[in-house]
């Protein structure tokens, strides 16, 4: 069967969802975050705040500077995971595979929907799909998504940063080499700043040079060499990862001032347990390690973790769990300007063992 | 320093103590043994800042002194050598310069000033037992110990030194094994406190059959001091765990319902068989009781299903309890005893195994999902 993926990625959202559901934001640079007066950073920018410079993660006082006439939006997460609901729905409606890769970002698989006598057959067949289902979030949704089609993963992601907002770009098998020789190494997978570091050493800039390069890419970088030489060949069989097969869950807070006050800081992990227990219950599973992290004033990052035995379920159990992290570790030594409490290695729980206490 | 020691005794002490010295350590120092030579005799000393343990082997010592080395470098060197008589000798910069036959070494040291000094102990808390009966003691109760750092207290055997009775407790929270043995313990010796894990590792390792040990004990640390008959002697200093260890004679069952002889060797064999059919998701076996048979079952649906058929005495209605296996194969493997005994009350409520001795094993079942 010919693989046809594709990568749906909502323009601009948590920012879109606020222009729709406010008219009077409509064509205005809104950017969801904290308020620049405040410590914090950008959630989102509508591409009128783009314009201007603006970009998520950037601190928002940065943004307030570039964007003076920026309208600063506090983000209703709840307000984002209902529409990202709504419009995941509207994609498993047409009957494909979905990894969903974040709130606003998913593949699908149409592979079974799409079969034509070759490869690039097949992948033009995706088209009214994927036309269809931008028009139907468009229409029942009022945003607009940008949609990549292509045999794989990281070609479909690849095609729909190519062409943003509202766009649908397909990436033909028999182009792909050619389309992505002028790319730089950064777009591909598994590249990060350090491996573009290390590769631009060597020469390689473009993942035309990546290609091109006759010494072993293994001396470069390790044994991500074999996999980084496919990737620039346009090829990756890296199946989709299905929905239910959740690794890890956690939370984390940013505080408005740096804060060693114990008591806000066992209210905040006390919070965060309970949300994680809740999230585990749904999904009937158990957590085998607990993680906490903390942020100084510095951005100094550090985390620390535990594992045991027994699976934790109960959202008393990993608060005390935080409690023995934070407390083992010293960590708050100083004022934390962020708390954060994660669990992972899940395991759906056998029979339980009984405590003798 | 200068001295001349057989490669043997020099083994036999470098052995005593290096297991203690741990790999990755932030100290320099702590990599290191501390040798010390007097009168006819080399003690080696190593720490992880938690644990010490010293020892004595005879050697014939030309020059008093002391430094420390290596104990890695020293111990693979000592083992590989080809020749039976050792000259150590050690300049005032701490280089030590071995000789044995045909080989030569240096080796680079650190002063003995830095090693981290011995603990004085006041001599008034102590009691001696025959190293036998310490090490069965351990033996039988230092599977149980937790390895949940979240549960430090659990994290060691807990002591108790109270009415002519050493007792020793070990739980991690789901299972608890308890062994006490009658010995002398003066009024002022009296008292209880909990030896980490560590200092329980380096015991069942360095207890022989023979001898006796001593063991002190202050507000935070004790002393084991094993002799054996020819006068070699080992010290252990331990700190102690910190915090009150919980109140473990009231997850006691008080008297069970049915009390069922099994032959050990045969239980335990059954279980470790079923044990292999237990999986990640299904990890328990299913201990069935019914008119003189007990059947353990283990059934994970990738894996398979075991089925076991015992003979035994019971006579008492059916009854179905589940364990986690290990829970039970860990105390079979560690008693010496051909029959022991199993106590139920009921499916929910804890399980006690016991022989004819002085050793109890309480285990929680699990309830079935």
């Amino acid at each position: 069967m010919f693989r046809v993926i594709l990568h749906l990625d909502m323009d601009a959202f948590y920012a879109s969802v606020e222009q729709r559901d406010d008219p009077a934001l409509r064509g205005q640079p809104v950017i969801v975050g904290s308020p620049p007066t405040q410590r914090g950073v950008v959630c989102a920018a509508s591409y009128e705040a783009r314009k201007f410079g603006v970009r998520s993660a950037m601190p928002s006082a940065t943004a307030g500077r570039l964007c003076p006439s920026g309208i600063f939006v506090r983000p209703r997460m709840d307000r984002y995971r209902e529409e990202s609901r709504a419009i995941m729905r509207i994609v498993a409606a047409t009957g494909a595979v979905i990894e969903q890769m974040s709130i606003d970002e998913a593949y699908a698989d149409v592979s079974a929907l799409c079969q034509g006598p070759d490869a690039d057959a097949s992948l033009l067949q995706a088209m009214p799909l994927a036309r269809k289902l931008k028009e139907q979030i468009r229409a029942e949704r009022q945003l607009t998504a940008t949609i990549g089609v292509a045999a794989n993963k990281l070609l479909a992601k690849i095609a729909s940063d190519h062409q943003k907002p509202d766009g649908l770009t397909l990436i033909a098998e028999r182009d792909k080499v050619q389309f992505l020789r002028p790319l730089p190494v950064r777009i591909l997978f598994g590249v990060g700043k350090v491996t573009e570091q290390v590769l631009q050493r060597a020469g390689v800039r473009t993942v035309g040079d990546l290609q091109d390069y006759a010494g072993d890419l293994r001396a470069l970088v390790g044994s991500f060499g074999p996999k980084l030489k496919q990737f620039a060949f346009g090829e990756d069989d890296r199946p989709l990862e299905l929905g239910d097969d959740i690794k890890s869950i956690s939370g984390e807070e940013t505080f408005l001032k740096d804060t060693d006050d114990r008591k806000i800081l066992r209210a905040c992990l006390r919070e965060q347990a309970a949300d994680i227990a809740t999230r585990l219950k749904r999904r009937r599973l158990g957590a085998h390690t607990v993680q906490v992290k903390v942020r100084y004033g510095d951005f100094k990052t550090l985390t620390r973790q535990i594992s045991v035995e027994e699976p934790l379920t109960e959202a008393n159990d990993i608060y005390r769990m935080g409690c023995v992290l934070l407390s083992r570790g010293k960590l708050v030594s100083r004022p934390l300007r962020l708390l954060g409490l994660g669990v992972s290695n899940l395991r759906e729980p056998g029979a339980q063992q009984l405590p003798l206490f | 320093m200068k001295l001349t020691i057989t490669k043997e005794q020099l083994l036999t002490g470098l052995q005593a103590v290096q297991n203690i010295v741990s790999t990755r350590t932030t100290l320099p120092i702590l990599s290191n043994v501390l040798l010390r030579g007097e009168g006819q005799q080399l003690s080696l000393t190593a720490t992880d800042l938690d644990v010490i343990v010293s020892c004595g082997v005879e050697a014939s010592v030309a020059k008093g002194g002391a430094t420390t080395l290596p104990v890695k470098k020293l111990f693979g060197i000592a083992r590989e050598l080809n020749g039976s008589e050792i000259d150590l000798e050690v300049d005032d910069k701490n280089v030590c310069s071995l000789r044995c036959g045909p080989s030569f070494y240096k080796i680079h040291g650190l002063s003995a000033d830095e090693f981290p000094p011995l603990p004085a102990f006041k001599d008034d808390r102590k009691v001696t037992l025959p190293q036998e009966t310490f090490r069965g003691m351990l033996r039988k109760t230092s599977f149980a110990i937790s390895t949940d750092e979240a549960r430090y207290v659990l994290n060691g055997i807990f002591l108790s030194l109270k009415d002519h009775k050493v007792t020793m407790v070990a739980t991690d929270g789901r299972r608890l094994a308890l062994v006490d043995e009658e010995v002398d313990i003066s009024e002022k010796s009296q008292g209880e406190f909990i030896i980490p894990a560590k200092a329980v590792n380096e015991l069942n390792r360095l207890l022989q059959d023979k001898g006796e040990v001593e063991l002190k004990y202050s507000e935070n640390q004790a002393a084991f001091t094993l002799k054996d008959e020819k006068g070699f002697s080992i010290l252990i200093v331990t700190k102690l765990i910190e915090g009150n260890y919980p109140n473990y004679r009231q997850v006691i069952p008080a008297e069970a319902k049915e009390r069922v002889p099994l032959v050990r060797e045969e239980f335990l064999h059954a279980l470790r068989r079923a044990e292999i059919m237990t999986s990640e998701k299904a990890n328990s076996v299913k201990l069935t009781f019914g008119k003189n048979n007990l059947a353990i079952t283990a059934n994970s649906p990738e894996v398979g299903e075991a089925r076991e058929s015992l003979a035994v005495n019971y006579k008492g209605p059916e009854m179905a309890i589940a364990f986690n296996p290990k829970y039970l194969i860990d105390p079979l493997n560690a008693l010496p005893n051909d029959e022991v005994y199993v106590e139920l009350i009921d499916e929910l409520s804890p399980g006690v195994l016991k022989i004819n001795g002085p050793f109890l094993y309480v285990v929680m079942p699990m309830r079935l999902s």
